[in-house]
């Protein structure tokens, strides 16, 4: 290799180390220079060059401070821009009360459930397929009223946030309660008995279920 | 997926359908870069306060009319670039001229003497800051900003080849700068 064509490759591996250091190098260009780090003992010092002006860099520009009230000033020019923010949609106070509830502990909050779901019930009938959070909280009356279900009873010391998560990753729904004593109709999608046994017993497996109490069960489950 | 873990796309696509928490969000994730990156092209803070609000206002704007062939940082940039080119185009007003006037050191010393004064870490940052703008541009967008060689040229809208031959030349003077003031560091 000629001396001219030996200053090209470095000059064209120079070129490139910027962009090996900050990591957007890809194909036959980083292969270059990888190579060219192993094997030319000139390249440790190059790259060593680059990452103090990588440096010199940064320390350029972080030396220019953002004014601190940007945010609000653009917060204002974008009110300006798009008018007025909106104004919650019209079921959101009843999102906002179960968002609330769902961070307290279940014994505290069994009275409010019975409220909250009346409502979550008569709400999903003016907007079908309603949804609290990601919880689902009820489907139509007849398709519910034909399910299997189980009676459930929770821990007073169960948060209701997690029930929501467990019951929404398993398709299960609270289609009713709870009662005085604190006990909850979960409907279970399931077809046939063992299905239903299964989810029962999934149910019943959870940290938070204190009894699961057998309800309707699929007609062969004899 | 968590806020935190959001990706800027998502948020352009929640932007896109009218949510202002969105477009806060990637104005605080993005804000400081742009606006220095602005500060870095004209000069003056003051229009980097002024096109940076612009940039992320087109943002709400332009939003539904993303498409992600870019990242939505490379494509903030080239707002900014464009918004900073125009602005200095419109405005040739003195005070950009006094800005950099009042810029310059009040110092009897020749730039020889003021780099002998410092150390190599300060020369090099002060002789990025001196690079012609063209130069330092892709010294700031591959350093500071993290460009990619491809993201680069979209940001400045031009060629490929003519990122490569930038960097190439803004990294030799800054070679030679560094080796007039007294560090060799063996190329060019």
């Amino acid at each position: 290799m000629s001396a001219a064509e030996k200053m090209s490759r470095r000059d064209e591996m120079e070129t490139l180390l910027p962009f090996y250091l900050n990591g957007s190098l890809e194909g036959s260009d980083l292969e270059a220079i990888e190579e060219w780090l192993a094997s030319d003992p000139a390249a440790l010092a190059a790259l060593g060059e680059a990452e103090a002006e990588f440096s010199g860099t940064s320390a350029a520009n972080e030396a220019i401070r953002p004014p601190a009230d940007a945010l609000s000033r653009f917060a204002k020019a974008l009110d300006a821009e798009a008018g007025p923010a909106r104004k919650p949609a019209s079921a959101s106070w009843l999102a906002q009360a179960w968002g609330r509830f769902m961070a307290v502990p279940v014994g505290v909050a069994w009275a409010t459930a019975a409220v909250l779901l009346g409502l979550m019930a008569v709400q999903s009938l003016v907007q079908p397929g309603g949804k609290g959070g990601n919880f689902e909280i009820a489907g139509t009356e007849e398709d519910l009223a034909k399910m299997p279900f189980a009676l459930v009873k929770f821990k007073p010391d169960a948060r209701m946030a997690d029930i929501a998560v467990f019951l929404d990753a398993n398709k299960l729904k609270i289609i009713g309660g709870p009662t005085a004593d604190g006990v909850f109709k979960l409907a279970i999608p399931a077809t046939t008995a063992a299905d239903y046994d299964k989810a029962r017993g999934l149910i019943a497996a959870q940290p938070f279920a204190e009894t699961v109490i057998e309800g309707r069960k699929p007609a062969d489950g004899g | 997926m968590t806020a935190a873990a959001e990706t800027d796309r998502a948020l352009v696509d929640r932007v896109a359908k009218g949510d202002r928490a969105a477009v806060r969000l990637l104005f605080m994730r993005h804000h400081a870069r742009i606006y220095r990156f602005v500060a870095r092209q004209t000069g003056s803070e003051m229009m980097a306060d002024d096109i940076a609000n612009e940039v992320f206002l087109e943002l709400w704007r332009q939003a539904p009319g993303f498409e992600g062939r870019s990242e939505v940082s490379t494509w903030l940039l080239g707002i900014a670039r464009f918004k900073a080119l125009s602005l200095l185009r419109k405005k040739k007003e003195d005070w950009i001229d006094d800005e950099a006037a009042a810029a310059v050191p009040d110092s009897a010393d020749t730039p020889e003497v003021v780099t002998m004064k410092e150390d190599k870490a300060a020369a090099l940052r002060r002789l990025i800051d001196a690079l012609p703008e063209e130069h330092r541009t892709v010294i700031d967008l591959a350093y500071y900003q993290g460009q990619s060689v491809t993201e680069i040229a979209q940001v400045l809208d031009i060629p490929v080849a003519t990122v490569k031959t930038r960097m190439f030349y803004a990294r030799k003077k800054l070679g030679e700068a560094l080796k007039a003031a007294g560090y060799d560091r063996g190329w060019p």
